[in-house]
């Protein structure tokens, strides 16, 4: 395994999640982690995602995006490979590309990055109590869409590689061994799969409204629904910054000489200022309506306009959530 | 790929005071911006931010265009220190333009307010250019005072295009004003076109605009045939930040302009 580690760190700029007090955190992999700290990299890819985001990774959090007057050059990035991403993670990634990488408009800084990253896309065989993919429809390992995918079993590192992860394997092909039909690693692996996909249904049993959209939009204007369920919000936003699939941004300008440097950061919808226009009025002014509008946006408008919820249930809200807000229990109630 | 935040330079070439508040800025930008009527440009004061204004001269020249503009925060605040020879950062155009060919053979009633005349006028300007397209041009406008009427030195000439019915209330008079006197709704208590068939175009402030459509609909106009501009914080101008989001639409992308049929089952759409 770590002589290929060494091999792709030759070619890309590698992160790996890695565990630090109980949680999971990307880890930009230096050469030396190889054979400082060597048992890291293997069991933390069996944990749940990592604490960060993938959309980190391609909608950075600050990106300048233009200049002024010079403008600002089109990007280039160099190499990158994510290993051990998550199936929700990646879904997640599908809702940014609509809106960042396709269309008449796309962001040149998204797209260069989006472009120029390898996914790894490991199994999620210990779901945790936060998740529940399982209401998105989602698995708890790649179906479709990355590079490759990984399932480590007992040790040893299962890919199923398409097209465009051939690459990964073509560093080393010497280290891989091709398997061929069942095995006794690709049973264990299904075995493995099967039990998260029922451990993710027995502790999210409830399917939530099939019209989830519909309800959501009955429910807009009935405050004392929204209320009840925001009573604990401290209003803190970590729910938003956690999220894999929000993409609300602001273009922030700042003065250097003669000009300015244009920087697109990530924006919450919580914020009071938020849709207020220049003249001052404001349609969200009161923070009920921004605690619905949250959940109209992402449970009904995405839906209706791109096909898939803008959640792909990994859980990060709640666990960000200091008034121990869960969005099951709101949406579970429509 | 091109980059839909990166601005492009634009020259101030010449400042006209309308009212105390509000200016309209000749700008002349480094290449052409192609807008048509109703769309918008994101318009840059270099160092103190980016605010959205809709072009207000004719789509029919367009190596120069005209925004009319009202001081009301940071943005604005700062535009309005600037002089011609200054230099703003301009990117567009953005927005869905008027639908001209579904006003072809129609009464267009235009009714503006303050200084939402601004955006009608590149409107007005498109149909008159090309009159028998169109049939009667009818346009109401209000404003809070004399002094407060955008465009005083272009009305007389408009009042003199064929087609073109032109009336004026303000809200407060003064001495030498011989019009009416009231919110813009007191024009509209005879309405001289087919209801049923015209178009009425609408822009000025949340609650003028407000009454304005109600009339409008009391009077039979079909709510697809009414257009309103929608004021929202439209910040990236391309559909992507989502901070403009009105019910199922992003204004910036679907609108600024929209249906009354497009808004009417959204809650407090006059905001």
């Amino acid at each position: 395994m770590h002589q290929w580690l060494s091999k792709l760190l030759a070619r890309y700029t590698v992160y790996v999640p890695t565990e630090r007090d109980g949680q999971t955190h990307w880890h930009l992999l230096d050469p030396r982690d190889l054979e400082e700290t060597p048992d890291r990299v293997a069991p933390a890819q069996r944990r749940i995602r990592a604490s960060e985001p993938v959309k980190s990774f391609m909608f950075q959090p600050r990106q300048r995006v233009a200049g002024f007057p010079e403008p600002l050059p089109l990007p280039e990035s160099a190499p990158r490979l994510l290993l051990g991403v998550k199936n929700c993670d990646l879904a997640a990634l599908r809702v940014h590309d609509k809106i960042l990488g396709e269309g008449e408009f796309k962001d040149p800084f998204y797209v260069s990055l989006r472009e120029s990253t390898k996914l790894v896309v490991a199994d999620c065989p210990a779901p945790e109590q936060s998740c529940f993919c399982n209401l998105l429809g989602l698995t708890p390992f790649a179906k479709e869409g990355g590079d490759a995918a990984l399932s480590v079993i007992d040790g040893d590192w299962i890919f199923e590689v398409g097209q465009t992860g051939q690459e990964l394997v073509d560093t080393a092909p010497e280290l891989f061994t091709r398997l061929a039909g069942e095995t006794t690693e690709t049973k264990k692996r299904d075995e493995e799969r099967s039990a998260a996909v029922a451990a993710l249904n027995m502790t999210n049993a409830r399917p939530w409204n099939p019209d989830l959209p519909g309800a959501i939009a009955a429910k807009l204007a009935d405050d004392s629904f929204w209320r009840k369920h925001a009573k604990t919000c401290v209003e803190c936003y970590g729910c938003l910054m956690g999220c894999p699939t929000c993409y609300c941004f602001l273009l922030y300008d700042q003065a250097k000489e003669k000009g300015l440097d244009r920087t697109r950061v990530w924006d919450a919808c919580y914020e009071a200022a938020y849709a207020r226009v220049g003249g001052g009025a404001n349609p969200r002014a009161e923070f009920i309506r921004r605690f619905a509008n949250r959940f109209d946006c992402k449970w009904n408008q995405f839906k209706r306009d791109h096909g898939v919820y803008s959640c792909t249930g990994c859980g990060r809200c709640f666990k960000a959530c200091m008034g121990k807000i869960d969005i099951r229990t709101v949406l579970g109630e429509l | 790929m091109s980059n839909p935040y990166q601005p492009i330079p634009a020259i101030i070439l010449k400042t006209m005071d309308e009212t105390p508040n509000i200016r309209t800025f000749v700008l002349k930008p480094e290449q052409e911006i192609p807008f048509l009527a109703g769309q918008f440009v994101e318009l840059t004061v270099p160092g103190f931010g980016e605010a959205p204004f809709t072009p207000s001269s004719s789509h029919f020249r367009r190596e120069t265009f005209e925004m009319t503009i009202m001081k009301v925060g940071r943005a604005t605040g700062a535009l309005f220190s600037l002089q011609p020879g200054d230099v703003v950062g301009a990117r567009g155009p953005f927005g869905t333009p008027y639908p001209l060919q579904r006003f072809e053979g129609k009464d267009i009633y235009i009714v503006g307010g303050g200084v939402g005349l601004a955006p009608l006028r590149a409107l007005f300007l498109a149909l008159t250019h090309e009159p028998d397209k169109y049939g009667r041009i009818f346009l109401r406008y209000g404003a809070r005072t004399p002094q407060d009427i955008v465009y005083r030195s272009l009305i007389p000439e408009w009042q003199k295009i064929p087609k073109v019915d032109l009336d004026l209330s303000v809200d407060v008079s003064d001495e030498k004003w011989m019009k009416r006197v009231g919110v813009v709704t007191c024009l509209m208590d005879d309405i001289p076109c087919d209801e049923k068939k015209s178009i009425a175009v609408v822009c000025g402030p949340p609650i003028m605009m407000k009454f304005v459509n109600q009339r409008l609909v009391d009077a039979g106009f079909q709510a697809e045939n009414i257009y309103l501009s929608m004021e929202t914080n439209m910040s990236c101008g391309v559909g992507q930040c989502r901070h403009c989001r009105l019910g199922p639409y992003l204004t910036c992308k679907d609108g600024p302009v929209l249906t009354w049929a497009q808004i009417k089952d959204i809650e407090n759409p006059f905001v």
